[in-house]
């Protein structure tokens, strides 16, 4: 029997792990918590685009980091973005339906009429700013909020397309395995949203 | 940031629309952004815990029911192995011991006076043969 010293108890232990592979898992993490500080935001704002409200946006958001975190951070990062963009608009489409269900069942509810998420709106919000805005501001938020609502009446694969091609710059090959369809469909998606947002800002923009 | 690569130009829509996007991204709110940072912090968290766990660990939903099912197979052969499995099968199987039968049979009292009944009977059974044949032959 060898000498107990002679051991090498590394493996035993589970809360000190070798050297090399702690200083791999710190590499790994920062280079995670990297991706996610540049794709954070944009990806609030495009869950705000498609789901309006903001806390069920930053809800989707925080899910998709976790599961990216949990599930596929082994994965070379390169596929991170398509794998990321795929889970968040998982997560929409599931909010979505979850909404569409209840609404439903609120419609055959007697008395409940209202739909939760569109609440009355708080009067102050109506009330204009009083501070002096600069009308160029004011414009390009007004464009934005014009953009937002044609965005939301577009069939969903199509703003998916739009969203992904345009604002986050993904490539064919990326957004079709962000939204699990072929190249094809991608381009056909997108065509069809141009076409469709032309038609109705064409007037406003 | 990827830049699309379509083989068309951009239309003045994407870039105008793309302009918009990144001008509001950019106007989120402090608050917005603090929990942003604390999701992301959650989730690197999560990732890193994955990562330092054993790998043996993340693969017990696998081991467990192998294990379980690996028990229940080596259960059964030790019992079917052992004696009183195997005298078991072959009551089961209607091939007792002759042992067993035989002692059941010297124990069994009715069966001794069956025996003794039919010995009796021997003699009956050869007059009554004999007298069949003689009256078929005249």
């Amino acid at each position: 029997m060898p000498p107990f010293d002679t051991l090498n108890p590394t493996w035993m232990v589970w809360d000190n792990p070798a050297p090399a592979r702690e200083e791999a898992v710190l590499e790994y993490t920062r280079e995670l918590e990297k991706f996610l500080a540049e794709i954070e935001r944009r990806a609030f704002r495009m869950a705000q685009v498609a789901l309006r409200d903001p806390d069920d946006a930053m809800d989707v958001v925080q899910d998709t980091m976790l599961k990216l975190a949990r599930n596929y951070a082994s994965k070379p990062s390169n596929e991170w973005r398509p794998l990321f963009y795929r889970i968040l608009e998982n997560g929409i489409r599931d909010l979505q339906r979850r909404r569409a269900v209840r609404k439903r069942v609120m419609t055959w509810l007697p008395g409940a009429k209202e739909d939760p998420d569109n609440e009355a709106q708080d009067p102050l919000e109506s009330v204009a700013d009083a501070s002096p805005a600069i009308p160029e501001v004011l414009m390009r938020d007004q464009a934005m909020v014009q953009l937002e609502d044609s965005l939301r009446s577009l069939p969903a694969r199509q703003r998916e397309a739009f969203m992904l091609r345009n604002f986050e710059g993904l490539d064919v090959a990326e957004t079709a395995s962000a939204m699990g369809c072929s190249e094809g469909s991608v381009k056909t998606h997108y065509s069809r949203a141009v076409h469709t947002l032309r038609e109705k800002l064409g007037e406003v923009w | 940031m990827n830049e699309p690569t379509s083989v068309q130009p951009r239309s003045p829509l994407e870039d105008r629309s793309r302009a918009l996007f990144n001008d509001s991204v950019e106007g989120l709110d402090f608050a917005v952004r603090s929990r942003l940072t604390q999701a992301r912090h959650a989730a690197v968290e999560a990732a890193a815990a994955a990562e330092r766990r054993p790998r043996w660990f993340s693969r017990a939903g696998i081991l467990a029911p192998a294990g379980v099912t690996a028990a229940a197979i080596l259960g059964a052969v030790l019992w079917l192995g052992s004696p009183l499995g195997h005298h078991a099968v072959t009551v089961a199987d209607g091939q007792p011991n002759l042992d067993d039968l035989e002692m059941v049979a010297s124990t069994d009292e009715g069966a001794g006076d069956a025996l003794d009944m039919l010995q009796d009977d021997i003699e009956f059974y050869d007059w009554a043969d004999k007298a069949a044949n003689s009256g078929s032959a005249t």
